[in-house]
């Protein structure tokens, strides 16, 4: 699950200009025309850099995401529920598996991206530098988080890169799942006993800033989205998909007769538009920077996780093999 | 006790072991989620956790259809005096090696306790035994190609599942503890033994084991052999309440909430 | 008791594993630490033809198998599983894609390269028969 706030490479429009103006004319062709560029297309080195950078992000975004939901994996009420929520993070992990892949075949391979991560190179999304304090959070993420990655995902899924494209359909169908999930634990908790019903309430306040910076910078503060546009690799702006989900997911929490902490919170009927307070930009760009509550804890693990697997990789390694990039 | 009571007794019994086996093991082995050695095992090792707690939800439905409760409230509101499972499945998860060696020892006994079910007088059992048996083919398969590889792979990946299987091997033996209701289960064709299940089961892992350049571990001493005995009868390890106090955290807020 | 000195989580699993606080992140992952890849074909039902759905990391066959099984078909219909060494697929380039091209002249390879009905209708209306012969040939 992602949203919009990949963070992008700084565009240096020079950079194209090394390679071939007749190559790149036909490859922007071929985009404009819908097609999809695959692995052994030749592409601008630019474009390479930013799918990287952005599929690198996605998948990170996925492994380090199983964690705030792992944290109620042993203590989920009922089968249904802890059966549900196992298969969910599980799910996350195999999208981790799914776009790490997809990377891998523009040539960086699973461990630079891996050893990326843990040193705090490389990003993964914001939300989950929070922590998802009770059982309720559980159902907020995977409602409303999941929510938000399925506006992002079925967008860019229609972008110009092949096996990302792939992966994101093949992403989304399990997305669907979540969400559902998702919906049906936090209806169950609002219509539930008053305790249930404060318990989703006091998740929902919590989560919903990080939720607002879920789609990324507004469009005024955010960078280089025109290049991003025309090679579609980024198919939404921050703001439409922020208003989107607005459009989609504010009724219905307020037919749970749930409560969102924003009092300017409404939606324009005469442009259709939603007002919101804005979010805090600086506290955003703080928890990237690894200020946030779980920053150093979520890195924590995943380096935990790597370390005492190693032993299991390294015995069945084959050293004396050389690493392919896969094929799609 | 009327015969028809007690052979009620005795196939409950049955049930309660297995499900809470399965519960318990499928409890342990989630844990791995998200924190497993690479991602594609991750996976693999979190789809066999959720069939496990599949087939214990089914255990507990039969007991449901003979008249105990649900099978939530049988996994959520008892305490560890009333599970009946071995203290095999109730250790902490630890390195990859133990759990791996465990699933190993513990999956082929579940698969020959299956396959020995497909033939019960008890029909629900029987249904339920055929029903898993793929499901159950994969994980003895998993488990067998694990243990084989990394027993053969390196020094270091040796000495650890050896250790793993030197610890392990006398917990396992726990699985096979007898119930008072033996003879009835036997004599009523609902189950033809433990002393037969660990019989099949010691060939077919001595097997496995001697094919991974692993050696069997000896356990004549009868200290050794009975030492993972107690929890058929409600005798359990120290790890097994705080097990279960996690695991009911959220649902004993309100047990008799919907969740 | 647990030391100060690992990380207590809101995640009972991870109190568990007694991870130490503030330790600079040190771990490098080596080359190959991850294995090879293995690209996957899938067959949905017996009769069908396998169709590649992904890749993933394996050491080797059997390890791929498995991962493959729940990587690839724990959803959906499954009956069969091919995994291959990526290292071992020939493929080709796109920039030789002008290879697979197919001009008008061959139409000789397609069904649609050969139009008969003209001549038969032809011949047919200039051999066609009286009513009378053709009852004739009917009765014989």
């Amino acid at each position: 699950m992602y949203g919009g706030g990949y963070i992008y490479d700084d565009t240096n429009n020079n950079n194209n200009q090394t390679d071939d103006a007749q190559k790149l004319e036909a490859f922007e062709a071929r985009i404009a025309a819908g097609e999809k560029i695959e692995p052994q297309d030749w592409m601008p080195a630019d474009y390479r850099k930013q799918l990287i950078r952005m599929i690198e992000q996605h998948a990170h975004s996925e492994i380090i995401g199983a964690l705030p939901e792992g944290t109620w994996i042993t203590r989920a009420p009922g089968f249904r529920r802890k059966l549900a929520l196992m298969a969910k993070v599980q799910d996350e992990v195999g999208h981790a598996q799914l776009l790490y892949s997809a990377a891998e075949t523009l040539g960086k391979s699973r461990e630079d991206m891996i050893n990326d991560l843990i040193t705090g190179k490389s990003k993964y999304s914001n939300v989950f530098n929070y922590p998802a304090e009770t059982w309720a959070d559980t159902a907020v993420i995977a409602w409303l988080i999941d929510a938000g990655a399925i506006i992002n995902q079925v967008a860019n899924s229609k972008g110009s890169y092949g096996p990302y494209c792939r992966a994101l359909e093949r992403i989304c169908t399990e997305e669907s799942f979540h969400l559902k999930y998702g919906h049906d634990n936090v209806v169950f908790l609002a219509t539930g006993t008053p305790t249930q019903r404060a318990m989703v309430q006091d998740a929902l306040n919590r989560w919903w800033p990080p939720i607002m910076h879920f789609f990324g910078p507004s469009d005024k503060i955010s960078v280089h989205t025109e290049t991003m546009m025309r090679w579609k690799l980024k198919m939404a702006s921050n703001d439409d998909m922020r208003q989107k989900f607005l459009d989609m997911y504010v009724p219905k929490i307020w037919d749970l007769g749930l409560t969102i902490p924003d009092p300017n919170l409404r939606k324009d009927e005469a442009t259709g538009q939603w007002q919101y307070t804005e979010p805090d930009w600086d506290e955003f760009k703080k928890v990237i920077n690894g200020g946030g509550p779980c920053n150093k804890e979520r890195l924590a693990v995943r380096k935990m996780a790597e370390e005492r697997g190693e032993w299991v990789r390294k015995a069945l390694m084959k050293r004396d093999e050389q690493y392919i990039t896969p094929l799609a | 006790m009327s015969n028809g009571e007690q052979h009620t007794t005795a196939i409950k019994n049955l049930l309660f072991r297995m499900a809470d086996d399965e519960l318990i093991i499928g409890h342990r082995n989630s844990e791995w989620t998200g924190l497993g050695p690479i991602l594609e095992e991750d996976i693999a090792f979190s789809s066999m956790a959720q069939d496990k707690l599949g087939h214990a939800q089914a255990l507990y439905n039969i007991l449901h259809s003979m008249g105990e409760p649900d099978a939530d409230t049988l996994a959520f509101t008892r305490n560890e005096k009333n599970f009946y499972c071995c203290h095999f499945v109730e250790y902490p998860i630890r390195d990859y090696d133990f759990s791996l060696m465990r699933h190993f020892l513990f999956d082929t006994a579940e698969a020959i306790r299956f396959d020995m079910l497909t033939k019960s007088s008890c029909q629900p059992l029987a249904n339920l035994a055929k029903k898993v048996r793929g499901e159950i083919k994969y994980h003895t398969m998993h488990a067998n190609i694990w243990i084989s590889q990394l027993g053969k792979a390196t020094d270091e990946s040796n000495i650890r599942m050896q250790a793993a299987l030197n610890e392990c091997y006398p917990l396992a033996l726990g699985i096979f503890e007898k119930s008072d209701y033996e003879n009835e289960l036997m004599e009523s064709g609902v189950f033809d033994g433990e002393e037969l299940l660990q019989k099949v089961w010691t060939d077919i892992v001595t097997e496995v084991i001697e094919k991974s350049n692993l050696k069997m571990p000896d356990i004549n001493d009868a200290n050794l052999s009975t030492l993972a005995f107690g929890g058929r009868k409600g005798y359990h390890t120290e790890y097994l309440q705080p097990l279960l106090d996690e695991m009911t955290e959220v649902y004993s807020i309100d047990p008799s909430a919907e969740w | 008791m647990k030391s100060d000195s690992t990380i207590k989580s809101l995640d009972p699993r991870i109190t568990r594993a007694d991870i130490p606080k503030d330790e600079e992140l040190k771990i490098e992952i080596a080359p190959l630490d991850q294995w090879q890849t293995y690209e996957v074909f899938h067959q949905t039902k017996k009769g069908d033809h396998h169709v590649h759905v992904g890749s993933l990391h394996a050491p080797n066959p059997e390890i791929a198998f498995l991962s493959a099984k729940e990587q690839y078909a724990r959803r959906g219909k499954c009956v069969n599983i091919w995994v291959v060494k990526t290292a071992d697929i020939f493929s080709t380039d796109y920039e030789t894609e002008d290879m697979y091209e197919n001009n008008s002249e061959k139409m000789y390879r397609e069904a649609g390269g050969y139009k008969v009905m003209e001549k038969i209708n032809k011949y047919k209306k200039e051999h066609k028969k009286p009513e009378a012969a053709k009852n004739e040939e009917v009765k014989s």
